[in-house]
């Protein structure tokens, strides 16, 4: 059995890993990484969850680790690479509105603000310093991953992005109180909106393939029919 | 077996019926007697509520009940409508055969879901059944086949998501305060409510911020309402009806109760400041946004994030005829708003487009949806003697007595909103030319929806029920304002 000591530090370094693993994806432009960062940023999330576990015992949090892992590394990231695979684009190029130089100064800036707003609110709530450092990082990836999803234009980044507010959701939970069924839940709907997404995104491939090749019905194949018939007209005249 | 229960073992009916019909027909008729079973628990909770389920995560009171009757109205002319514009869609090709089923089961799981947050009255439960609401609307909006669709449908699931997120933040925090001040966490909004006096100020009021956050994305408030004129213009004009009318209130329904809570504390100067603020910007944008617009359909999305604008002025102000209005003014502004888009969207599908340049001789072509758009436009901007006439006039009569300066701002800013309107009307009216374009004939099923709103919105401007009166009255007290 590892000692409370043990765990506090171990709990602290996983979430400042957890933060690290934020900026690294606010910077990629490489969809596969972002998508192996993130699960990566997971499963380090799992583990914040089971060292939480090893000091108080609650059983929610050893549950919530095992969903974590199932839905969050494994599942969510393989539904990402297919979708991925179907759309076939590797790289985020475009950075809509801000640079990665400008986003990691972005993200210092606001997780600074964070940690000077919250300063004031979570006071009152008396947290030890281990709880105040995980609700401010978990509110910092939160809007790490909300400057993705309004800065970057590939809809593949943005996901990410959302993924990767939902997890900052998730931090600043397990540090500030432990919810009854409730964070389970948004796991679920996270699931969920990706297959949604999933389903919207193929029917979106599918149609624009469809326009693709009425339009090239339009002009390619008229014109040959024209050419074919101009041509045999012209061999009935000689 | 209670009321609740018997409707949800409805809806599962109806939603495995509609798996099993074939016909368009069938399935349309079949979400209709959905629709109405909603009215009919409106109805039947009237005399029972407050009615606790499930635990006491659900609570039926006289909000909810408010509340179901608008959306079970709304839902009901925007079904009647939808069999036959359905029909349309699959003709032009806009809408595969194979995806009207998906159609009838994503509008009828909306309506389960909408029907359910209502109910909710645990803040969290609340909160994953209107998440669940922005999804299926999300799907709707894509489900028509074109790119455009697919983008404005993306664009809506990420920004509301995204801010529905911070909401999610703010429960958290909720809970953490009733934790540390009652000993046990609670999300149930009667025991908030209850209790409101023993939590920390400060510490309610950023939870409000973030929650507010999240609802107010639902509602199309300035900054959050980017993506709802693409939504709402790509959208199946029954389906723009739906968000413009149900999902606006769906918002502002969850702001009004969570502001209830804040008002018991020594917080609501702070929230009402908030709220004043998005309040004054979703004007100012939106109005700002309709002068230049050539949209009709964009035109009238705009108008919605203006009015919820006005609703969030007058909760802002928070004397209980204020809150009074604004409640008569979420009926006022889903029924003008259902005649609005359900008339452009016959403009819509004689000239496949909303742009005002390509619409010509309107009135000859189509006399009924002109009507509609002109007297609904009427309505919108609150003219007498329609319904929206009455709670909008009141709701300035409250900012009158708040703050003078506010008063002419915001009435500037309303007649400005009313120049966009005259403009585009008079653009899309006084156009005609010599061209030979085919008369769509819109059906019955699309034009008997209009003239019924139509008469209903003219009737409450002249007539306002006593029913109406009591409920309302009711809910302001419920909600200790």
């Amino acid at each position: 059995m590892i000692t409370a000591a043990l765990a506090e530090s171990l709990t602290q370094a996983l979430v400042v890993l957890v933060l690290i693993s934020g900026a690294f994806i606010v910077t990629r432009k490489d969809l596969l990484s972002l998508v192996s960062t993130y699960q990566m940023q997971s499963l380090l999330l799992a583990g914040v969850a089971l060292s939480l576990y090893s000091v108080d015992q609650s059983p929610t949090l050893l549950y919530l680790a095992g969903l974590t892992l199932v839905s969050k590394v494994l599942l969510i990231p393989y539904i990402i690479k297919r979708i991925q695979r179907k759309i076939n684009i590797s790289r985020d190029m475009e950075f809509h509105y801000v640079s990665p130089i400008a986003s990691i100064f972005i993200t210092i800036i606001l997780i600074l603000l964070v940690y000077g707003a919250f300063s004031n609110i979570l006071k009152e709530l008396a947290l030890s310093n281990l709880f105040y450092l995980g609700a401010v990082f978990g509110i910092s990836l939160t809007l790490m991953g909300m400057l993705i999803t309004f800065s970057r234009k590939k809809v593949i980044t943005k996901i990410i992005g959302y993924l990767t507010m939902e997890n900052g959701v998730l931090l600043f939970s397990l540090f500030i109180t432990e919810l009854p069924f409730i964070i389970e839940v948004l796991i679920l709907v996270d699931l969920f909106m990706i297959v949604l997404l999933a389903t919207i995104l193929s029917i979106g491939m599918d149609s624009s393939v469809e326009a693709y090749q009425e339009r090239f019905h339009q002009l390619h194949i008229e014109d040959l029919q024209e050419k074919l018939h101009l041509h045999r007209k012209h061999r009935g005249e000689s | 077996m209670q009321a609740l229960e018997a409707y949800l073992a409805y809806s599962m009916l109806v939603l495995a019926a509609t798996l099993l019909s074939r016909t368009n027909r069938a399935m349309n008729l079949i979400a209709l007697t959905h629709a109405v079973s909603c009215i009919a628990l409106a109805a039947y909770s009237l005399g029972n509520a407050p009615m606790h389920y499930f635990d006491n995560n659900f609570l039926i009171d006289s909000l909810s009940i408010y509340e179901f009757f608008i959306t079970g109205i709304i839902f009901f002319f925007a079904l009647v409508y939808a069999g036959a514009h359905l029909e349309r869609l699959v003709e032009l090709g806009l809408l595969e055969k194979r995806n009207t089923k998906l159609y009838y089961l994503s509008l009828n799981c909306l309506l389960i879901f909408t029907i359910l947050s209502f109910a909710s009255n645990n803040l969290a439960v609340f909160w994953i059944f209107v998440e669940l609401t922005t999804f299926f609307t999300a799907f709707l909006i894509a489900i028509l086949n074109s790119k455009k669709n697919i983008d404005a449908s993306l664009k809506y699931i990420f920004v509301t998501s995204t801010a529905m997120l911070f909401a999610f933040i703010g429960i958290i925090l909720i809970f953490a305060l009733s934790e540390s001040a009652l000993g046990k966490g609670t999300l149930n909004w009667d025991e908030l409510l209850a209790n409101a006096r023993s939590f920390s100020p400060g510490f309610l009021a950023a939870s409000f911020a973030f929650i507010f956050i999240g609802f107010s994305a639902k509602s199309g408030v300035a900054p959050f309402h980017t993506p709802l004129p693409h939504a709402y213009s790509k959208a199946p004009s029954a389906v723009s009806t739906i968000i413009s009318a149900v999902m606006l209130n769906l918002g502002i329904y969850g702001i009004l109760r969570t502001y209830a809570v804040v008002r018991q504390t020594s917080a609501a100067p702070a929230a009402s400041n908030l709220l004043l603020a998005f309040g004054l910007l979703s004007i100012f944008v939106a109005t700002f946004s309709m002068l230049h617009q050539r949209n009709v359909k964009k035109l009238v999305a705009f108008s919605s994030t203006e009015h919820s604008g006005l609703m969030l002025i007058g909760l802002a102000i928070g004397t209980p005829l204020a809150v009074f209005w604004v409640l008569y003014h979420m009926l006022a502004h889903a029924l003008t708003k259902a005649v609005l888009f359900l008339s452009t969207g016959i403009l819509q599908r004689q000239y496949n487009s909303n742009n005002a340049g390509k619409i010509i001789n309107a009135f000859k072509l189509q006399p009924l949806a002109s009507i509609g758009l002109i007297l609904g436009g009427a309505a919108i901007l609150g003219i007498p003697p329609f319904v929206i006439f009455i709670s909008k006039y009141s709701i300035l009569v409250q900012l009158a007595g708040y703050s003078l300066p506010l008063l002419l701002l915001v009435l500037l800013l309303l007649l400005l909103a009313s120049a966009a309107f005259l403009s585009l009307g008079t653009e899309i009216f006084t156009h005609t030319q010599d061209t030979r374009i085919e008369r769509y004939n819109a059906p019955k099923r699309m034009t008997a929806p209009i003239v019924a709103l139509i008469i209903l919105v003219f009737v409450l401007g002249i007539y306002f029920p006593s029913e109406i009166y009591a409920l309302l009255t009711k809910i302001v007290s419920d909600l200790k304002f």
